[in-house]
């Protein structure tokens, strides 16, 4: 079955920001950049819970992240940045210099 | 068209915060420089400024702000050629604005009270700089700005992020005219984003080896770039083992710059703030690894002919 599409905006947080400087390697920053935040009526609508596992798959690579439940828009999910993200993220820079980090079209799974 | 963050909490009381949320990814900019402060003609502190945040999603900073503006993804450019032409008086199409998920009365308000305040503040990040539009929201932005000042004194400034970024780009700019994107292979500076640029090159497979100064581009970059580095002879300095000293031949630990080493750090307005370190450490410093490296190099005979009027780098 194929999955259902939304728009993925990694951002960055206190908490990550925090982490970044105690070490990637604990068990709090790999938590943050795996957790991805969802409206409830996507969740429902793909039929996952808080907590549960989903595939999030671009042109360029795929990864797995938790799913949370959160105020944010309808058809938008939000991630902050880190070693997960990079899997997904395109090298296409239009020129700039600079990837396309924010606003990417991807295909959510559960997994 | 910017000012320090000394002006902006001596004299701004409009303040728009544009594709960023500071309320947690700078902390203290409300605290010290922007909303709470008293300044010398912000008597009252935040009583005397107005806050706007425009974003797509209601992020922690909208609990700060005064207006709330939820645009929608990717419609920052289009609300920014809107606001520039209210701020002109045109007319603008109802469709254009439905578009941007925002109200016409939303917009015009927002643009009497630019022109109304007595210093306003543009601050942008990377909400607006590194989504869909990229250079050209950035562009819209700061036009925005500038063409306010026909009505009134308004700047703008980008949010900078994570430590001393400001700081490469002040570096670079004074000593080869340009902030980042160059190549220095014939001897002399050039400058061109999208071929000379870190993340081009390495998507590319164009460098055969890279040398990673306190930066961790192997959890930042895109997969392709982190693939190349993997490929390729990689070098890392920096204070800690992170994902870019995994994948690279040689990590060599340097003192932690303004922990353990002396340095000076750019603040987002490019105001150079020195560091003493309150520790020693055991590790030389990036400075000190890099002078070294530079001074084997020198001594290493060159691999092509050199004529001897040829220019010669200093």
């Amino acid at each position: 079955m194929a999955g259902m599409r939304f728009l993925l905006m990694p951002i960055r947080s206190n908490k990550q920001g925090q982490q970044l400087n105690v070490g990637k390697d604990g068990d709090d920053y790999i938590a943050i950049v795996n957790t991805m935040t969802m409206h409830p009526e996507d969740m429902k609508e793909l039929g996952v819970v808080n907590g549960a596992t989903i595939r999030v798959r671009t042109e360029v690579g795929d990864a797995t992240f938790q799913c949370k439940e959160a105020n944010v828009p309808r058809g938008l999910l939000f991630v902050p940045y880190g070693p997960p993200t990079c899997q997904l993220m395109g090298g296409e820079t239009d020129g700039t210099g600079m990837p396309t980090s924010k606003g990417w079209d991807v295909e959510v799974e559960v997994v | 068209m910017s000012c320090t963050l000394g002006e902006v909490k001596n004299r701004a009381d409009f303040i728009i915060y544009w594709g960023g949320n500071p309320a947690e990814c700078h902390p203290r900019h409300f605290t010290r420089y922007t909303l709470t402060p008293k300044g010398k003609f912000i008597p009252r502190g935040r009583k005397d400024r107005t806050m706007v945040l425009v974003d797509i999603r209601e992020t922690m900073s909208a609990k700060a702000a005064d207006i709330f503006l939820q645009v929608r993804p990717g419609k920052d450019f289009e609300m920014l050629s809107i606001l520039r032409a209210l701020v002109k008086g045109q007319r603008v199409s109802p469709e254009g604005v439905a578009e941007t998920g925002l109200k016409l009365e939303q917009l015009q308000d927002l643009v009497n009270r630019m022109k109304a305040a007595k210093f306003g503040v543009l601050f942008f990040g990377m909400g607006l700089s590194m989504t869909r539009g990229k250079h050209m929201n950035s562009a819209a932005a700061l036009t925005l700005a500038a063409e306010l000042n026909a009505f009134t004194k308004f700047v703008a400034m980008p949010m900078r992020g994570h430590g001393n970024v400001t700081g490469a780009d002040v570096i670079m700019r004074y000593t080869t005219s340009f902030p980042f994107g160059i190549h220095m292979g014939r001897g002399y500076p050039r400058f061109n984003p999208g071929e000379y640029s870190t993340i081009d090159l390495l998507v590319r497979g164009d460098n055969d080896a890279t040398l990673v100064l306190g930066a961790d581009p192997g959890a930042t970059m895109p997969k392709p770039a982190i693939e190349h580095l993997k490929r390729t002879p990689t070098i890392v300095l920096d204070p800690k083992v992170t994902h870019t000293s995994r994948l690279s031949r040689v990590h060599i630990t340097t003192a932690a710059t303004g922990i353990t080493a002396p340095g000076t750090v750019y603040r987002m307005d490019e105001i150079p703030l020195p560091l003493s370190p309150p520790l020693k450490s055991p590790y030389p410093t990036d400075e000190e690894v890099m002078r070294r490296i530079r001074e084997a190099v020198q001594r290493k005979e060159p691999w092509y002919p050199v004529k001897s009027d040829a220019p010669q780098m200093v």
